[in-house]
This record gives structure tokens, sequence and C-alpha cells, in this order.
């Protein structure tokens, strides 16, 4: 009978409760500027080569950047999203001397298991010469290191440092990329972008071991927590398989290319969803302000007031102050972007003009605009949601878009071209529905959510 | 049975609700201190629940949340809601726990504290009709009282100014009266209610208890053996016992000082303090500092735990200063052997020193009963009978023949063996009235 006041003692000084996990948001918010940083620069390098290198080894270098990007992005996603948690909880916990350790680990990892792939493919499918198999190589790894150097500097809350070691790199990446272009053609324009990259890395490298002047200790340490988070990690692979997933599906459509190095991919559709996309930055930029600003403060309130023993009134109002913050965000988020997206689906025939793009993708960037825009407005719930450490809805809404975005993309495909780009875009308006009453459902029930169903002490 | 442990259950949310909504009442009586009826009132509403009931829809579904919250607000605004919440969820899985689990069918169902023991013997007269023995040596009700003013992980909000408004019910309140109904639902639920002496007896009847139900049974010593230790008192000097470890609550200073007040009339005095002194090392320390201060080293010694039957043929009287006991055997062991008992009046001590109220015929005093922390009348109690031989001898008499009457291990057995036996083959009981009002 003495027992039951050891218990509850001991229940009432866990920790649980306590998920700090704004990790996420950085990790997948702080990467906006570097990601507009690369897209430049790849355009730049490809107009400026246009003329000086034939069309397959423009094509080489085009593919093999797509390819490198999108994989390693899939391929990475569970031990970022890992490393990321392992992170935020030993930040949380004021003991951060595992850093350096588990940036080596995560990248050796990485490299161990991504590279008999990565070989396999650049040396025995694709048909490059040697030169551009050992560049295709090394950007691959290059950039699968730069997801997993992210996380270290998102936490660190270095942006103008990212930004401009990105806009440095790439400057560089440009820069060499068109000077050696005509020289050695897709391998040279590979390594000239290789060398922006790596100046990248080791710039970022180096600010974390700045950071975190500790010595290498316990770099696999983090593996151990691969079982308790399996949700998650299971949810980093899946969240970036279905943003890829309608685009590698649209690459066996009949439309698609095979190209002569035997990669296959379906240009008109893929470009057509990156410019689509990129008219999501202004909100992306606007959310990341909410977030950071009073978002975060009113969700730390939340949960540290509940550990300071309030009463269920305070619990009541701060609850009111998440509920109407998060109100006020959405409008001006949804007022902003479905702004943008209207005015760019009206004028798409000018700009389609002005940028010399080919009239055929028209149909399936407006449907992409469509979906981009659906598609934010659900990530930006699911890292609300992530703030509260609602693993399992998230991972559920992940796999919504996943199965969605395969399935509907394919009935696209057999329906025929015209019907190009609604896979995506119904995708995404379905997976945006069911997020938006989940997450409803959440916030409503949001002190139940915290001290019930996600409260570890309690399962 | 695992307290706090319940099935998982599945109950449509539909199905939640309602049934929660029927707890509301009941729950809220349950923490403002009920009786069998809230029980009997729960019980009727889960039972033919069956397999739907559990932690799923008691504790985790939206609809216990929403019952937790109703249940919060007609508390203080103030009160903190973590800890509201983890007490709620506690005693409520503890309390569900007692309801749900499978019962071992028995003709008779003996508990032996209130508490936890006692609910689930309630529910057993509830759902079996068959009586309930109840014996509590401690008064669980009381003990528990004290461990929650005590419990420091009970978070208390600092007061920032004195409150005059709200119900001024405070998160040990509902522990307490959830205890309170506990115990009050057991009393009621059983046939008999036995503890070891009257003062006990008192408190339960305070706490609820039936009258015509209490008896005292109190426990027992091994009379043969404790009878046939042969006096040798003759060979040594006039010689006070101690029996009992060296620790505060025993308050050995008490017994010390009184025997340094003893030492004037008796110069040749002998005390020994019979148990082990390693379990205060402190404390024991300072025994011996005030032993030294009152110059009684030469008559006072500290043997450490020994064998009580060795010792007892050498003492002419027994002291006691507890500030708290139950019901010390020492005086029944030392009583069997003759020696007369000086004691506090704590616990049992009184009533096996003197007599029980009803005690017929009257057997006379087996010694005296002084005032806690009184080091004077222990004193002139203990000096009374080291002087005044034929007072000693009467007293040790006189507690003999109660040990032998009142006291045997031998009856006590004997006394439940009975009562299991009457009860194994009573009808069974009149099913409880739910009071509706």
């Amino acid at each position: 009978m003495a027992g039951i006041g050891f218990v509850l003692r001991k229940l009432s000084q866990q920790d649980n409760l306590l998920g700090v996990v704004h990790g996420f948001a950085h990790a997948s918010l702080a990467s906006v500027g570097p990601w507009l940083l690369t897209i430049v620069s790849l355009s730049s390098i490809i107009i400026f080569t246009a003329n000086a290198v034939p069309t397959p080894n423009l094509d080489n270098f085009r593919l093999v950047v797509i390819y490198n990007f999108a994989f390693s992005l899939v391929f990475s996603g569970p031990i970022v999203i890992l490393l990321t948690r392992y992170l935020s909880d030993r930040i949380y916990e004021k003991e951060v001397k595992e850093a350096p350790g588990m940036l080596l680990g995560g990248l050796s990892i990485a490299y161990v298991t991504q590279l008999p792939l990565v070989l396999f493919f650049y040396f025995y499918y694709v048909e490059f010469g040697d030169g551009t198999r050992i560049a295709a190589v090394l950007n691959f790894f290059l950039i699968t290191s730069l997801w997993i150097v992210g996380i270290f500097l998102s936490a660190l809350k270095g942006y103008k440092f990212v930004t401009g070691s990105f806009a440095i790199g790439l400057l560089c990446s440009s820069l060499g990329a068109i000077w050696l272009a005509p020289i050695f053609d897709d391998a040279g324009m590979l390594a000239g972008f290789n060398f922006g990259l790596a100046i990248i890395l080791f710039s970022l490298i180096s600010r974390i071991f700045a950071e975190y002047p500790y010595a290498i200790v316990n770099p696999f340490g983090f593996l151990r927590f691969v079982h308790t988070y399996r949700i998650l990690v299971v949810g980093g692979l899946v969240a970036n398989f279905s943003i890829w997933i309608d685009k590698w599906i649209m690459w066996f459509a009949p439309a698609a290319e095979t190209f002569g190095n035997r990669m296959i991919a379906y240009p008109d559709y893929d470009s057509a969803m990156f410019l689509a996309y990129l008219f999501t930055v202004p909100a992306m930029a606007l959310f990341m302000f909410s977030v950071e600003t009073s978002f975060f403060e009113k969700q730390f309130k939340f949960i540290q007031d509940i550990h300071h023993h309030v009463s269920l009134t305070r619990i009541r109002a701060n609850h009111q102050a998440i509920l109407s913050d998060l109100g006020q965000s959405a409008r001006n988020l949804v007022v902003l972007q479905v702004s943008i997206t209207i005015t760019v689906i009206l004028i798409v025939p000018y700009l389609f003009d002005a940028l010399e793009i080919n009239f055929t993708q028209l149909g399936m960037f407006r449907l992409g605009l469509l979906g981009a825009m659906f598609q934010i407005f659900f990530q930006f719930m699911f890292i609300v949601l992530s703030y509260f450490d609602l693993r399992k809805p998230v991972l559920f809404l992940h796999l919504l878009f996943l199965v969605t975005n395969a399935g509907f993309t394919l009935i696209s495909i057999a329906l025929g071209f015209p019907y190009y780009g609604y896979g995506y875009f119904l995708a995404s308006l379905v997976t945006f529905m069911v997020t938006f009453v989940v997450t409803l459902r959440y916030l409503d029930q949001l002190p139940y959510q915290v001290f019930v169903r996600n409260n570890a002490s309690v399962q | 049975m695992m307290i706090q442990t319940l099935p998982q259950g599945s109950a449509s949310p539909k199905l939640s609700r309602e049934v929660l909504d029927r707890l509301y009442q009941p729950l809220k009586d349950l923490q403002a201190g009920g009786d069998l009826s809230v029980v009997s009132q729960i019980l009727d509403i889960l039972t033919p629940l069956q397999d739907a009931v559990g932690d799923e829809l008691l504790l985790n579904s939206p609809a216990a949340w929403d019952l937790l919250i109703r249940m919060a607000d007609t508390y203080d605004s103030d009160m903190p809601f973590l800890d509201f919440f983890w007490t709620w969820r506690m005693s409520l899985a503890s309390f569900y726990s007692m309801l749900l689990h499978p019962l071992p069918e028995a003709r008779v169902y003996h508990a032996v504290s209130t508490g936890y023991a006692g609910l689930l013997a309630a529910r057993a007269s509830l759902e079996t009709h068959r009586p309930i023995l109840l014996t509590e040596h401690g008064i669980y009700t009381t003990e528990r009282r004290i461990e929650i003013a005590m419990a420091d992980w009970l978070y208390e909000a600092p007061s920032e100014d004195i409150k005059i408004e709200g119900s001024g019910q405070t998160l040990r309140d509902i522990w307490v009266k959830t205890f309170i109904t506990y115990s009050r639902a057991c009393y009621q639920a059983c046939s008999k209610i036995i503890t070891l002496y009257e003062g006990n007896q008192q408190l339960q009847i305070e706490e609820g208890a039936d009258p015509e139900k209490a008896e005292v049974i109190p426990n027992g010593v091994d009379y043969a053996y404790y009878v046939n230790i042969a006096s040798e008192r003759d060979k040594y000097p006039p010689t006070i016992a101690f029996i009992g470890r060296v620790v505060p609550i025993k308050d050995v200073k008490t017994f010390i000082r009184a025997c340094g007040m003893v030492l004037p009339h008796v110069s040749n005095l002998r005390v020994l303090v019979l148990g082990p002194t390693d379990e205060d090392e402190d404390y024991f320390q300072e025994c011996q500092n005030l032993v030294s201060f009152l110059n009684m080293d030469d008559h006072l010694e500290f043997t450490g735990k020994v064998q009580l039957g060795a010792y007892l043929g050498q003492v002419h009287v027994i002291a006691l200063t507890s500030i708290s006991e139950a019901q010390p055997l020492v005086i029944l062991e030392a009583g069997a052997a003759g020696v007369p008992s000086v004691a506090t009046n704590v616990g049992a001590c009184k009533e096996m020193i003197l007599g029980r109220t009803n005690e017929d015929p009257p057997l006379g005093a087996g010694g005296a009963i002084t005032p806690l922390a009184n080091p004077g009348a222990t004193a002139a109690e203990l000096t009374k009978l080291l002087v005044d031989d034929a007072w000693r001898e009467q007293c040790g008499r006189a507690i003999k023949e109660r040990v032998r009457r009142y006291y045997q291990k031998t009856d006590l057995d004997r006394t439940y063996r009975a009562l299991y036996d009457h009860y194994r083959h009573a009808p069974d009981t009149p099913p409880f009235p739910v009071s509706t009002a």
C-alpha cells in the first residue's frame, strides 16, 4: 500500500508531457533559402552552358542532379528524422556533448547504407563516361551529407550563416560548372557543381565543430532510439517518399523519356511541378515567421505551465491562446497563398510566353499550383501536429498522401495526357481535407491529447 | 490481482459517454466521503458492461477526459491541474481495479485492513452476499491520514495570499475522503469488525463501524513458555527492564530519566535495556550520554538484541515509555512470567495492565499506567513497585492471571477458527439496500 505515494511521485516528476520537437519545423523550414539558391544556381548553370555542351551531356547533368536530390532525400529521411529527434532531446536535456559524434555516426551510417546502391546505379546501370560516374557518385554523397549536416545547423538556428554559406558555395558551383563545362562536358559541370557543394559542406561542418567543441563520443548512441522512435523513422521515409512518388510514377508515363544514358524522366512534368512549388515560397516564409515568433512561444507556455502545476483555468486560457494564434496565422496564410495561386493560374499563358516554356506543360502546371497550395497547407498542419509530438496521426497522414499520390497518379496515367497532374492535385486536396479535420480535432482536444493520448506515463 | 491494472476493454464512444455520465455523481460522492451505497451504485453500472469496461472506457477515452474536467471544475479553480489529473487517475485506477478483477469464490471473505483490501471485501459482499470479516491491527484510515498529511509527493501551490473563498477542498482531502469511503463501505459490509484492543475499537466506531459488530480479539502470547521461566529475582538487585529497540518512538530518554529519579530511593538499582541499539546510532549515542550525565553508568546496561526468556527471570519490573504502540506483546510475555509493567497510556497498554472495562471478575492492576513523556510519574510507579514487595507480587499475580485468561495464543487461534466455522455455515447476508435519495 505504501507504494502508491511512491508511484505517484515518480509519475508526477516525469517529463513525458514535454516533447519539444521544434527541430522538425526548423529542419523543414530553414531549408527554404538554400533551396531557392540551389534552383537559381542550377538554372544559371543550364542557361549558361546550353550553347557550350551538347544536349545529351546537358541531360546527363540535369538528370544526375534530379536523381541525386530525390533519392538522397528519400534514403536519408529515416536517419535525418531520427537524428533530429535525438538531437532536440539532447538539447532539451542541455547535454549536447554527443553532437559531434552523432554527426560522424550519422554520416557514416548514411554512406555505408547508400553506397552499394549508388555505385551499382552509376557504375553499372547508367551509361556515362568514367569522369561523370565519379562526379555523379560524389555529388550524391555531398547532397546526402548536406541533409544530415542541416539537422545540426537548424538546431543552432544559424540561418544567416547557413544561407550565406549556400550563397557563396553555390556561386562557386555556378562559376565552376560554367567554367569546366566547355572543357569536360557533363563531368566538368558536375565537378564544378560539386566544388561549390563541398565548400558549403565543409563550412557548415566547421561551424558545427565550433559550436559543439567536444570530443567524438558515442557516435552511434542515437541508434538505441530506433525502436523508441520507430514511428518517426518510418514517417521520415514515408514523408519524403510521398513527395516524390508522383514524379517517379510519371517517369513511366507514355510521354516520359528514356535517355541515351538509360535514365528515365519526364522533364515536362518534373519542371512544371518544381515551378509550381516555387510559388509557395512566400507562404513558407510567412509560416516560418509565425511559428518562430508567436506559435512556438504559446505552445511552449502551454506545456511549461502544465509542469508548473497551474490550474485548469490557466491551461484553458493557454489552449485558447494557441487556437486563436493558429487561427490568425492560418487566415493570413490562406489569403496570401490563395491570392498567389489564383493570380499565377490566370497569368500562366503570359508567364510561359515570357519564360519561353513549352505550352504542353500548361495544364500540368496549373494543377501543380493547386496541388502545391494544398500540399504546403497540410505540411504546415503536420508541423503544428509535430510540435505536440503527435507522431501517430502524422504518420497516418503521411501514409495517406503517399497512397493517394501514388494511386491517383497511376489513374491519371491510365486516363491519358489531359489528366496528367490530376493525381498530385487530388492527392494533395484529399490529404489536405483529412489533415484539416484531424488537426482541428486534435487542437480542439489538445489538453486531452497531451495528458492522455500522447503521454508516455499513461500508456 | 494488481492494483491499478485494468483490462483494456473496448467500448464505443457513445457507450463510454453514457456510462461515464451515470458514474459522475457516484464518483463525486466517492471523493467526498461516501459509503457502501457508492460502491454499490458504481458496481451496478459497471458489472453489466462486462468486457466493454476497462482502461479505455474508464480512464483514457475522450468521455473519461470530459468527466475528469467536469469533476475538476467542482474544486477550487486554483487547484494544480497536473496533480489533480494524477490524483484522479491513480485513485480511480486503483478503485476500478478492485471492482473489475475476477473475484475468487469463497464462503467467508476476511480482510486484514480497510483501504483497498476492505474495498474488495465490500465488493465481495455486494456480489456474493457472503459474510465479511475484518481484522484491523492499526486503523487504516488514521494511518493513511497521517501518511497523506506528511506526503511530499502531493504538490502544494505556494499560497500567495490568504484565501477566503473557495471550497477549500485540496488534493489531500480527495485522497483522505476516498479512503474514508472505502473504510465506511467495508465496515458496512462486514459481519464482524475485529481489532486488537478497545482504543482502536473506539476509533473504528468513530469512523462508522457499527458497535454491534465490533469485537476485540487481542493478540496472544505463548503462556506456557513464559509461565515456566524460573524466578531468580532473589539473587539479583532490584531490576528494571526496558524491552524494545533504542529508537525515538520508544522514548528511551524518558525511561532513562525515570530510572535516574528512582536511583535515590533504590541505591542498588539495576537497569537493563534489552533490545537492538543499531537502528538509530545517533539516538543511541544521545541515550548513552544521558546515562553518563545522570551518573548511572554503573547501574544501566544496554544489552543489545537478546533472547527475552533468558532475562525475564532476573527482572522485577518492566517499563515502557513509548509514544506510540498498538498491542506491545512484551507486557504479556513479562506478565506471564509474573513481572508487572509500568507503561505509558498508548495502544492496548492500559487494558492489558489494568484490565478491560468489562473484565469480570476484575483481576486488579498488573502494574501501572503513566502519562506520555512524564519521567516523574514513571519513576514514582517504578519506585513503588520496587520498594513495596507485597504490591509488586500482587501486581505480578494479577497480570499473570490476566494473560492466562485472555491473552493466550492458543485462544486466539481457537477464536478465529470458531469465527470461520460460524460464518462458513451462516446463511447469505441480505442484499444491500441501495439508497437512491
